[in-house]
């Protein structure tokens, strides 16, 4: 296959790679004493780290063909619920992650129910699940946002360094490894690859699909209720902050589909999609000074990714199949020349061709 | 060679159409292709290609995958232009690559998807690209179903234009279809009609039906091309055969007096039999053990069926639509659910509708939908031909992707799939055949004990029809139970230990031995000697 200048570069696979690093070199130059920073580096990376868990939180279940709108619930919630057992129910550190994490992890089996065994759509049981589980968060917080643990091992849980970085980083490394391995490396992967490709044929092939898919359903929501509890860590336990994680996870897994494996949503893109629409944030509100670019920015990214996924998609078959299309038209040729060289005898052209076609 | 009209060889720079076509038709023809030529990036699709077609005759094209039919058709319809060549509808020039020149030519296409929609009455259907009859805005509904009514009679359909067409048998979809392409067509309004394989899907009865509105078409001076990959089709319905291969017209055949046979190689271009079962010769197996029980299945249309199918034997299950063929197999492999009865493998009582037990104790199964169930269409052929089974793959803690590789490797120069370095490309950019030959290697590699195929070759050319039959005789050899249920009867004739013939949801009929013919089956399925058989 003949590669154009494009695929030679990996602009058609890693174009998020070069957006962040024409971020980098438009505000490095323009205001290099700001942008160029290892303060610049540090909030980028922290700032995205809990937005990038929900991200790949919700990459699971996307895989699987199931959506989960309550990602961003279920990570607020989870968040209250740890302070909450903490503050009020003077449990010590980890017996209250323990419970945030039980109780997530109850929406997810929840959220899995109507899904799979009731065959309700996902994106309807996952939008009435977070309506729920906000109104399940008001009645724990009393829709007062609770105080911080004063404890110090609640702070430094996601605030410790760890070779100059917070080690929130270090903990999305490690989901992010997790769920690489577990798409990508494991038959757990392929089963939810299947399904979310084709349910039938997946179940036909012998893919417990609804045992699958709720599995997925599960991993996002424990996945999101861990990264709450992050969140909370970092930046104490806001009653608002869950909903505005959920556009920015769905911008990042879309606009993830198009890099490194295009046409799938896979967890490497994802993380260079939050980074790169993170870097162009931050140097955004850098040069400007105004807040409202998160948004703007964020919203206009996902547009734009999904639109460009959905090219890029229909450009890709094209592709392929001009692949397949040049392949099968070189052993055509190759029993043209065959033939013309047998005009004289149709037998022998016969079995030229014959020859042809099986080699 | 004897009816043919030129040898089979076009090498030679002349249109094929040029010479021996003009001797034989008197009338002048409706569509005159004349060396036309197409390539696409360099490789070409259709080298100088001639054809004739005089009204109210019906041609058939033919030609295995990737002949170049389709980009033939494409050129009539206006959707690519030809590099060289010329297209003439009733004298006059087409303009090429212009859709709406071929419309006003009066050129007419019927695809194989029938672009219908499903959920929607068959008045709206018609209607599509037409304005209702209205009344100050509102539509005069009475007035539209008459007209409806009288545009469906012309091909010979007697349908209630306000059925959903969900509702309706697959021929008489065709026929809306084809009612709808020459809707309120006046007189020596459209010249040319051209089925783009209008029987893949359908069966046996459903085909008779569509050939009788294809004829009524016909009769009406209409030019029609008739593109098949079902040979007897072209016996039944047409008087010439337009032979593609490699993009070439290699031959024109009149019908009457052409072997079978002659037209296969024709296709093939290869001395190709199409029972050709040389590489493996499988011997009439007497019932030995058996592998697999099926009693008092009830399920769907399916009333109380009971076999046996014993080990290295091929099966293979008749039946027109709503006999209860479609049915059978996907009961027996636990695909759908069914009331009553039990089927057991190897001792082994099936749980019902769980396809996981079914593949736990060795049955395979191969959808008729290929695309809806079959393959997941997303996924890399790889993906897809290793799924049924990733436990030899896995090692903990990762599957090893060098072994999967060289593993689909294996099969795919075993099935001789093309591209044959494609495994990564998504399983959608393969054609037909080898689409089923990927799924079919999917089974293959869990060596299964029962091999239940729906429909194994329908869609595929000739020489993947081959590729699947070897393969499918040789998992017998190796001691599976073979079942084949389809709609080409010359199928089951030329791979078939035993066939049962379903009718009414009862096996009316279990042939073995010389007692396997196309018509001793089609007497069956039809319940021609209804009476004698039960």
């Amino acid at each position: 296959m003949k590669r154009g200048p494009a695929e030679r570069m990996g602009l058609d696979r890693i174009s998020g790679l070069y957006l962040l690093a024409s971020f980098v070199l438009v505000f490095g130059v323009w205001k290099p004493h700001l942008f160029l920073t290892a303060s610049t580096a540090h909030v980028v990376a922290e700032g995205q780290a809990v937005p990038a868990i929900v991200a790949i939180a919700l990459l699971v279940p996307l895989v699987a063909g199931a959506f989960d709108l309550s990602v961003g619930a279920s990570a607020n919630l989870s968040a209250i619920v740890a302070t909450v057992l903490q503050t009020h129910a003077h449990l010590s550190m980890w017996p209250a992650i323990a419970g945030a994490v039980c109780v997530s992890a109850l929406i997810g089996v929840m959220n899995g129910f109507f899904v799979v065994r009731l065959g309700v759509s996902s994106f309807i049981a996952t939008l009435g699940m977070a309506t729920v589980v906000g109104a399940v968060q008001a009645m724990v917080s009393g829709d007062v946002q609770p105080l911080s643990p004063t404890t110090g091992a609640w702070t430094t849980l996601a605030q410790r360094q760890v070779g100059g970085f917070q080690v929130v980083v270090i903990y999305l490394l490690v989901v992010a490894v997790v769920a690489w391995w577990m798409l990508e490396r494991t038959p757990v992967g392929r089963y939810l690859y299947a399904a979310g490709g084709n349910a039938d044929a997946a179940r036909l092939s012998g893919v417990r699909v609804g045992r699958w898919t709720w599995l997925s359903l599960i991993i996002s929501a424990t996945l999101s209720g861990v990264a709450g509890i992050l969140y909370g860590s970092l930046s104490g336990p806001s009653l608002t902050f869950g909903a505005s994680l959920l556009l920015p996870a769905f911008a990042a897994v879309f606009l993830g589909s198009t890099q490194i494996h295009p046409g799938r949503y896979n967890v490497w893109g994802t993380l260079l999609a939050v980074y790169a629409l993170a870097t162009g944030v931050t140097g955004l509100q850098l040069v400007t000074g105004v807040q409202w670019l998160n948004d703007l920015f964020n919203g206009v990214a996902l547009l734009a990714a999904v639109s460009f996924a959905v090219w890029r998609q229909k450009r890709a078959r094209k592709l392929a199949r001009s692949h397949v299309l040049a392949s099968r038209r070189e052993a055509a040729r190759r029993w043209v020349a065959g033939k013309n060289a047998a005009v004289e005898s149709p037998q022998k052209a016969n079995a030229t061709a014959a020859a042809s076609v099986e080699a | 060679m004897a009816t043919t009209d030129r040898p089979a060889v076009a090498a030679q720079p002349t249109g094929v159409a040029d010479s021996g076509a003009s001797e034989r038709e008197v009338r002048s023809p409706v569509l005159e292709v004349v060396g036309v030529s197409k390539s696409f990036g360099g490789s070409p699709a259709l080298v100088d290609v001639g054809l004739r077609l005089p009204s109210g005759e019906v041609h058939a094209l033919v030609g295995g995958n990737g002949s170049g039919k389709s980009t033939l058709i494409r050129v009539l319809s206006g959707y690519h232009v030809p590099d060289s060549g010329e297209v003439l509808v009733a004298g006059k020039p087409l303009e090429t690559g212009s859709p709406a020149s071929s419309h006003a030519l009066g050129c007419r296409f019927v695809h194989q998807d029938l672009g219908l929609v499903d959920s929607l009455p068959v008045l709206d259907n018609l209607y599509f690209g037409s304005r209702f009859p209205t009344r100050a805005g509102t539509i005069r509904t009475r007035r539209a179903i008459q007209h409806a009514e009288a545009n469906l009679a012309r091909v010979g359909l007697d349908v209630d234009p306000t059925t959903a067409v969900s509702s309706l048998p697959p021929a008489t979809r065709t026929g809306v279809a084809v009612a709808r392409s020459l809707w309120d067509a006046e007189d020596g309004d459209v010249k040319l009609l051209v089925l783009d394989e209008p029987t893949a899907a359908l069966s046996v009865d459903d085909v008779e039906q569509l050939l009788a509105m294809v004829a009524a078409v016909a009769s009406s001076g209409v030019a029609v091309l008739y593109v098949t990959h079902r040979i007897e089709e072209i016996f039944r319905i047409a008087s010439t055969a337009w032979i593609l291969r490699d993009g070439q017209m290699v031959s024109v055949r009149k019908v009457s007096g052409m072997r079978r046979q002659e037209l296969i190689e024709d296709i093939a271009g290869r001395e190709l039999d199409e029972t050709d079962t040389a590489p493996v010769e499988v011997p009439r197996k007497t019932a030995r053990d058996v592998v697999l029980t099926v009693r008092n299945l009830v399920a769907g249309p399916l009333d109380g069926v009971s076999f046996e199918v014993s080990s290295g034997e091929v099966v293979g299950v008749a039946g027109v639509t709503g006999s209860g063929r479609e049915t059978l197999l996907q009961a027996v492999f636990g695909a759908t659910e069914f009331e009553d009865g039990s089927v057991t493998v190897d001792g082994h009582l099936l749980a019902r509708n769980d396809p996981v037990s079914s593949i736990r104790v060795g049955m395979a199964f191969l959808p008729a939908d290929r695309r809806a169930a079959g393959g997941i269409l997303d996924l890399s052929a790889r993906e897809n031909l290793t799924l049924a089974d990733l436990a030899p793959l896995w090692q903990a803690p990762t599957l090893r992707l060098g072994l999967e590789r060289s593993e689909t490797d294996h099969w795919f120069e075993r099935l001789g799939i093309r591209p044959a370095t494609g495994q990564s490309l998504p399983l959608a950019v393969f054609s037909g055949g080898n689409q089923q030959k990927v799924l079919l290697a999917k089974w293959l590699r869990r060596r299964p004990r029962v091999l239940l195929l729906d429909e194994p070759t329908q869609g595929v050319d000739v020489a993947a029809k081959a590729d699947l039959h070897r393969e499918l005789l040789l998992a017998a050899g190796g001691g599976a139970s073979v079942i084949v249920s389809s709609s080409d009867t010359d199928e089951l004739v030329a791979i078939c230990h035993r066939v049962l013939v379903l009718r009414h949801g009862c096996i009316v009929a279990c042939l073995s031995g010389d007692d396997i013919s196309v018509s001793r089956i089609t007497l069956q399925l039809l319940g021609a000697t209804d009476g004698a058989a039960a």
